[in-house]
């Protein structure tokens, strides 16, 4: 059996205001998966992705993700976990005074790429996304959803193994949330694990993939699909 | 590491030109701190300098008392010039001191009509050896003469000596006692100002700490731009002591420039200004240092 890419093992997070935000969690996620947290505003999800990019330590629990032990990862190696993930976010976090080529080549300047090749990469990724001719365009010339294609673009352009998404298509209408999906799942068909947080479980019944559903900080069922189908899911339109 | 060098460069100069305004205010700031810590140097250094040419020409006058008979001047000298710290010793008879006077007081020396030689004391102009010629060591020899029971009084302007040391003294203390306040400032403005350029970054830097770009990727570029606008301000702050320097001959009258023209006011010396240059370097670092522990830690 494959070593899980995420282990979660009874996870406490409590904030200094007695909020509970994550009770006992546990949770494998395997290498390729593709993963839905689903579950209501405020029921956990971006908590826990957050403890995951280690932007937060768990009250306690054990959190270890690609072999990193998250809880006991200090300071000066936080950058070497977030190398090998990709985040997108809700509101895209996107630098308007930047083209988009620049937004995308920025994530492997800032890691030690030279500048030239960054750009290149950045083009060949963004072709990947379809903005291949939107490369030079300023951030703020583009629709919502090709702004999210951006910010997928730019979590993926240094090829991490995992890639952990927060309501990607919360601000997305039905036809960009579709746009965006089928980009996932292109990711996903080639082998990127994928941790997915929605509360939209309207979206969740149009792929085959696993559910992990999270309520008040607790996980209510978080069944493992037949790996066979992963892959297999089609965007719904 | 070249590459390294080019990225932390070009965002350097990114966030200097993309915060121009804050970026100013802090070169100017530093600038006019360095302006005062530099005048105040220039201020000790000079007079510390005008202390050791004075310090060089200082002369120990031994006055004999009256009446003493010409047969013991010799054996007189003979014992001074085997003191310690003795160079030279010169007889001055009451011939020669009138002649002196005579001399100094040029067309106005009719004033001396009437007054006879004997009026003015025989006396020793005593040389001392370099090592002797500072307020400390001057005071043994003078103890040494002070035994010689021949001598009536000896003169050396070592209240003039002592007061100037002091000033002196007071001058380098204020300097540092500035110095030291000027730094706390300093430090708490440059990282206030590398705060607001932080932040108006914000949004940059949070996108780096998400993509996992190294501390050292982050901050070692607002570590570049507090040494620049450490190594900007100390340049301006020399720049204008020296035109302080220049301009004060300018603007002050004849009978002074005169005065000055015989005491040299020398500019600082170029190892002080390396070590301004590098003093105002080292505060522009530590208030982005200061900065980067507040608002740079890693989310």
């Amino acid at each position: 059996m494959n070593e899980a890419a995420i282990e979660m093992d009874h996870v406490f997070k409590t904030y200094p205001s007695r909020i509970s935000a994550l009770s006992d969690v546990t949770l494998e996620i395997f290498p390729g998966e593709f993963t839905f947290i689903a579950g209501p505003s405020g029921s956990g999800k971006s908590t826990l992705l957050r403890i995951l990019f280690c932007a937060e330590k768990p009250t306690s629990g054990e959190v270890v993700v690609h072999g990193m032990h998250v809880t006991q990862t200090g300071f000066r190696k936080i950058h070497q976990l977030r190398r090998t993930m990709g985040i997108v976010s809700q509101d895209f976090k996107l630098l308007e005074d930047r083209t988009v080529n620049e937004n995308v080549a920025f994530v492997l300047e800032v890691t030690g790429h030279p500048r030239k090749d960054a750009k290149e990469k950045a083009s060949e990724i963004l072709r990947r996304v379809g903005l291949e001719e939107r490369g030079e365009d300023s951030i703020l010339a583009l629709s919502a959803g090709e702004q999210q294609r951006v910010a997928i673009a730019r979590a993926v352009v240094n090829s991490p193994p995992l890639l952990l998404a927060d309501e990607p298509t919360g601000n997305l209408d039905a036809k960009m949330t579709v746009e965006v999906m089928r980009i996932f799942a292109d990711l996903h068909q080639k082998g990127m694990t994928i941790l997915f947080a929605t509360q939209y479980t309207g979206l969740i019944k149009y792929f085959s993939y696993r559910v992990v559903q999270i309520s008040n900080g607790r996980i209510l069922d978080g069944k493992k699909v037949d790996t066979s189908k992963i892959g297999e899911a089609k965007a719904g339109e | 590491m070249m590459f390294f060098l080019r990225y932390v460069m070009r965002r350097t100069f990114q966030s200097m030109r993309g915060n121009l305004f804050p970026n100013l205010i802090t070169v100017g700031i530093i600038a006019v701190s360095m302006l005062i810590f530099s005048t105040f140097t220039l201020l000790a250094f000079n007079l510390t300098n005008f202390l050791k040419i004075w310090e060089d020409k200082i002369e120990v006058v031994a006055y004999l008392k009256r009446g003493t008979p010409s047969s013991e001047v010799e054996p007189l000298l003979k014992k001074t010039r085997l003191l310690e710290g003795v160079e030279l010793v010169r007889y001055v008879s009451p011939y020669d001191a009138m002649a002196f006077m005579e001399t100094k007081l040029g067309r106005q020396k009719s004033l001396l009509e009437g007054i006879q030689p004997g009026v003015l004391p025989p006396s020793f102009e005593i040389q001392l050896k370099k090592e002797f010629r500072n307020s400390t060591k001057i005071g043994e020899v003078v103890a040494h003469l002070k035994k010689i029971p021949q001598f009536e009084e000896i003169q050396y302007g070592q209240e003039w000596v002592e007061t100037f040391s002091v000033l002196v003294q007071i001058l380098r203390l204020t300097q540092w006692i500035l110095g030291g306040l000027l730094l706390i400032a300093v430090i708490f403005i440059t990282s206030n100002t590398l705060q607001l350029t932080v932040s108006s970054r914000r949004e940059e830097i949070e996108v780096m700490h998400w993509v996992g770009a190294s501390p050292s990727f982050i901050r070692v570029p607002f570590y570049v731009e507090g040494l620049i606008q450490g190594l900007l301000g100390g340049g301006l702050a020399i720049l204008f002591l020296l035109l302080l320097h220049q301009g004060l001959f300018l603007y002050i009258p004849p009978s002074v420039q005169v005065w000055l023209a015989k005491i040299p006011v020398l500019f600082l010396p170029p190892e002080t200004i390396v070590w301004i240059l590098l003093g105002g370097m080292v505060l522009g670092f530590f208030g982005s240092f200061v900065a980067s522990m507040r608002v740079l830690k890693y989310k």
